[in-house]
């Protein structure tokens, strides 16, 4: 809603107030927002970005071999949070043998129970087996998996449901991006910002703490510690890729602290005795905010691609987990899957590309130097 | 001590690519390789200094005395290729030689026919004198140096330009080979062994090669200043090498054993290249004489060194000296006149590259085999046979998890082993059932029926060893020094897609019994790292097969260097040391047998699969035998293989 209709009603009550609400500008986040929706490439990126997240959230319930919800033995359970960690998996299932296999279980040791089933029956770390569904044929293997009614995308070598594997890779995908760059963001913006605010030798420090970070490189450095750690996990990769990934954020940051410390606002503030802190955070940051959204967001873009990159090495989630990369990976052993390439190496490629025409789309919405060169 | 066992273990592991992969098949104790670690990895750790050398209070005695006091017992030499023709002789092949490059080998009857038939010894004047084989090497060799060899590429470029004095058919039979030795003879009390060495034997620089060229290697080998990091072990069983004369040799032995035979074999150096150079660089790589013999050593071989482009290519080129000597042929010359080997590490871009004709023979992953369509068919044909490579999953009886043998027990019964034999391994592979392939003549008789998944017999043995779900989480615990443990261990393997798989499948099989398995996919060299050092719970490896059964005595018996699972059994430590004292092959079988029947109660390893070899060959390429071994780690091997001439 924009400011000048929420002030709508108002103005019907009162055509006095009415030209004086009119003449307030809209807020920067509007006219971004404005400028942002008015590009169609850019929206639909962002429509993409907003599905991808719904399939990333939803995954268990979408594909997978446990129910949703179920009600067993007079209690509810929701065995597909086991998708998100094993962990969550309620213990009555194991003690009562259910041995992965649902819905023949549910029905025998309970006739009264019921579930509520994902979409689609099909599990991302194994290959679902005959009449595990009723009237569900097994996957297929060994290459013979070409998409089919029940394997929408076909079916790796070893039978897994390469749709299930790729909505369950959703998650891992959008994590790596959003954790990693969660990560360098804040790192990013608060040694930019001290850079930028006080000049000077702090200053100095962060642009050369920089400079240095800036020379590691990240695909090695995960590699190498993929083979140091006792147990890799996503985690550290995605740490890794934040803790290196910060410099274009804290070098957009700096600039725009620098441009901003001795702007009117700043002045203002620090004449009513506000601290460094506080102007930092109230007065300057929400302004130097918009720029900083653009590195992020190709940010995304490009953890998304080193995950990727790193799964289709090899070195990537370890398993259990599904990643876009690593079904790429079985790709190269099975170079007649055609499937095994296409649908992952899209997938890799929209999201990729979304998060760029996203970034570009902010890029171009809050930079008023880019407004002036369209005019 | 850890020092030695560790050298032991690099020896160990590295000497069955030499006794394998050696074309006249340089035997020494020959061991497995651990296939779920390649060789390559051992590049990374050069071998610390052992205190060892040879014994110098060792005095040899006379030659009168030691005639006077042996009774010597002839033994054979062999020619691995005069034998290969003589077996073929009686062989007619079941099909034209157009007909079986014309078959799709998608069946037993077509690849029995393809290698019946592609699998011959050229006829007189039917190979091509001129031709170039085009090898594949899945990585560059660190040294051209013969005795410091330690990966499967160095064995087998220097298998071609090394002279050697032993090998071993493809029934794993040793013999001293016709090509160098005029005559073998062993004491009767197995004590020494005597070589007489033939006279027409030239190194590549046109000097003679000798008897004293051995002991002289013998000394180098010993010395602890010299980082040799495989062959020293094995030799160092020896109790010296003397040379009598320019001819005659004879090794001593510390004690009469059956294993003996294995350990006379080791490369030998040009004596009066090294002797002015060795001393006073132990390393034998860094002073500019070593450098340069680096790049152009002096070989006795077949072959020698025309071109070497570090991560590209090594080109070999036949040696007229090997053949020919004062103008007579003194042996037969190698088919093939030029040997490239191409550096091509990447296992797909290679298949490629066999498809397009740049090379001549792959080994193939089971993907590749199923995968092979008319552009495969085109310019190549393939070829498969048992092979003695054994699958397992290691579990470390030294953690409070797996040192109870119902657990191990439970850990077998919950694998879906009939899933992985179909699905993963695409039915091409064999299940196992212990330490011994049922064909080799050391196998336990008792039929052993094969594992099957039986998930309530797995939670039965883990409920009696008291791994039960105390705390209502869904994983199993017990209480341990108070604590309560959760039956949760992470499973190592080497990061490869069938051994991932396999991992995968037991994890989703443990999870059903509630059991936790992480598995944790690791390059080769960090893998072989934790092994060594026994930092792991479990993982998922396999051993290739040597060709005497004790060489799985430091798997099995107590404290030695490739027990990485730390099984102790002190019947089996005793069978061991039986094995190698009984001669008669028939009571020695016997022994290793019953260890294989110990093992298979005892399950310190969930033995899975033996995986056979599949190997794709260039059409133009004729003469490939297989052994347990493959078709290339034997004698004759790679010397059988042949390109037909030109039309």
């Amino acid at each position: 809603m924009t400011p000048a209709a929420a002030n709508a009603p108002s103005q019907a009550r009162s055509p006095g107030l009415a030209s004086v609400a009119r003449q307030r500008s809209v807020g920067f986040w509007a006219e971004a927002w404005r400028r942002f929706s008015c590009r169609p490439l850019a929206m639909s990126a962002l429509v993409l970005v907003t599905f991808l997240f719904a399939v990333a959230v939803f995954a268990p319930a979408i594909a997978g071999t446990k129910p949703v919800v179920c009600r067993y033995k007079g209690r509810l359970y929701a065995p597909c949070l086991a998708y998100f960690d094993r962990r969550l998996e309620p213990a009555i299932f194991t003690h009562d043998r259910f041995r992965g296999a649902y819905p023949r279980n549910l029905q025998e040791k309970d006739p009264a129970s019921w579930a509520v089933w994902p979409l689609l029956f099909q599990d991302p770390y194994r290959a679902v087996r005959e009449n595990e569904w009723p009237g569900q044929p097994a996957n297929p293997t060994r290459g013979e998996g070409s998409p089919n009614r029940w394997n929408l995308f076909g079916t790796d070598q070893y039978g897994v449901d390469v749709l299930a594997k790729m909505i369950h890779g959703t998650t891992t995908a959008l994590l790596v991006g959003l954790v990693s760059m969660g990560i360098a963001g804040s790192i990013g913006i608060i040694v930019g910002a001290l850079g930028g605010y006080f000049g000077g030798w702090v200053d100095m420090l962060a642009s050369r703490v920089t400079e240095v970070v800036m020379c590691i490189p990240t695909l090695v450095l995960i590699l190498a510690l993929m083979a140091i750690v006792e147990k890799p996990t996503i985690w550290k990769t995605m740490a890794i890729l934040g803790i290196t990934g910060w410099t274009g954020i804290a070098r957009l940051t700096r600039a725009e602290f620098l441009r901003l410390r001795n702007s009117e606002f700043v002045l203002a503030a620090r004449a009513t005795g506000a601290g460094p802190l506080r102007i930092m955070i109230r007065h300057i940051l929400p302004n130097a905010l918009a720029p900083v959204l653009v590195p992020i967001s190709f940010g995304i873009a490009s953890a998304i691609l080193t995950e990727s990159s790193l799964s289709f090495l090899g070195f990537g989630t370890p398993p259990p987990s599904a990643s876009w990369g690593a079904v790429l990976n079985d790709a190269r052993s099975n170079l007649h899957s055609w499937w095994l390439v296409v649908f992952p190496g899209m997938a890799i490629f929209l999201t990729v590309l979304a998060y760029n025409l996203v970034g570009e789309g902010l890029q171009a919405a809050t930079d008023p130097r880019l407004r002036e060169a369209r005019k | 001590m850890e020092s030695q066992t560790r050298q032991r273990m690099v020896f160990l592991v590295v000497s069955a690519c030499l006794a394998a992969v050696l074309p006249g098949g340089c035997s020494r104790r020959p061991e497995g390789l651990p296939a779920g670690v390649t060789l390559e990895s051992l590049d990374a750790k050069p071998a610390k200094p052992v205190p060892k050398g040879p014994d110098v209070s060792f005095v040899p005695p006379t030659f009168d005395a030691l005639e006077r006091d042996a009774k010597w017992v002839d033994r054979p030499v062999k020619d691995g290729l005069v034998m290969l023709r003589a077996e073929q002789a009686g062989e007619t092949p079941p099909v034209t030689v157009a007909e079986a490059l014309a078959l799709r080998n998608n069946s037993a009857d077509a690849n029995a026919s393809i290698l019946a038939t592609l699998g011959r010894l050229p006829a007189a004047g039917e190979a091509d004198p001129g031709a170039r084989l085009e090898r594949h090497l899945r990585g560059d060799v660190n040294s051209t140096n013969p005795i410091m060899i330690n990966s499967t590429n160095e064995f087998d470029v220097l298998g071609l330009t090394g002279f050697e004095l032993f090998s071993f058919d493809r029934r794993m039979e040793p013999f001293a080979t016709a090509e160098t030795v005029a005559s073998w003879q062993s004491s009767s009390d197995g004590l020494l062994d005597k070589v007489v060495l033939r006279d027409d034997l030239l190194w590549s620089d046109g000097r003679p090669i000798t008897a004293h060229d051995v002991v002289f290697t013998y000394t180098v080998i010993m010395d602890n200043r010299v980082p040799v990091p495989a062959v020293r072990s094995g030799t160092d069983q020896l109790r010296g090498v003397h040379a009598y004369d320019d001819q005659t040799l004879v090794f001593f032995h510390k004690e009469s054993l059956a294993t003996n035979v294995w350990n006379i074999n080791f490369p030998v150096l040009p004596r009066h290249v090294y002797e002015s150079t060795w001393e006073a660089d132990p390393t034998l790589k860094d002073s500019d004489a070593h450098v340069a013999l680096e790049e152009h050593p002096v070989v006795g071989g077949p072959y020698e060194i025309a071109q070497r482009k570090r991560g590209e290519q090594i080109v070999l080129r036949r040696r007229d000296s090997w053949s020919t000597v004062d103008g007579k042929q003194v042996r037969e010359q190698p088919f093939f006149r030029e040997v490239r080997f191409r550096i091509i590490e990447d296992t797909n871009t290679a298949f490629l590259a066999l498809q397009a004709g740049d090379i001549d023979e792959l080994i193939l992953t089971p993907e590749q085999w199923q995968g092979t369509g008319d552009e495969f068919y085109e310019r190549s044909t393939k070829a498969t046979a048992p092979e003695w490579v054994n699958f397992f999953f290691a579990w470390n009886v030294e953690t409070p998890f797996f040192a109870d043998r119902r657990v191990r027990r439970a850990m077998t019964y919950a694998f879906d082993h009939e899933r992985m034999l179909k699905d993963l391994c695409h039915g091409l592979y064999q299940p196992s059932t212990g330490q011994f392939h049922e064909a080799a003549w050391m196998a336990s008789k008792k039929k052993v029926a094969p594992s099957k998944q039986d998930l309530d017999k797995a939670e039965q043995l883990l409920d009696e060893a008291g791994w039960i779900d105390t705390d209502n989480d869904g994983i199993r615990d017990r209480e341990i020094d108070g604590r309560l443990v959760p039956l949760e261990f992470t499973m190592l393997v080497a990061q490869q897609s069938i051994r991932v798989a396999t991992c995968n499948l037991l994890r989703e099989n443990l999870e059903q019994i509630g059991v936790r398995m992480n598995v944790q996919p690791l390059e080769t060299t960090v893998l072989l790292d934790r092994t060594q050092e026994r930092k792991f719970q479990a993982y998922h490896g396999g051993w290739g097969t040597g060709t005497d059964p004790d060489s799985t005595e430091n798997i099995w018996k107590s404290g030695e260097a490739r027990n990485h699972v730390g099984y102790s059994n002190p019947d089996v430590d005793q069978l061991y040391e039986e094995g190698r004292r009984e001669f008669d092959r028939a009571k020695r079988a016997e022994k290793y047998g019953r260890i294989q029947e110990i093992l298979w109660e005892d399950q310190p390893y969930t033995w899975l699969y033996w995986r056979n070899g599949f190997y794709g060959f260039s059409k133009e390429l004729r003469g490939y035998v297989f052994s347990p071994r493959g078709p290339y780690h034997y004698s004759p091997g790679y010397r059988s293989l042949w390109r037909p001439r030109q039309e």
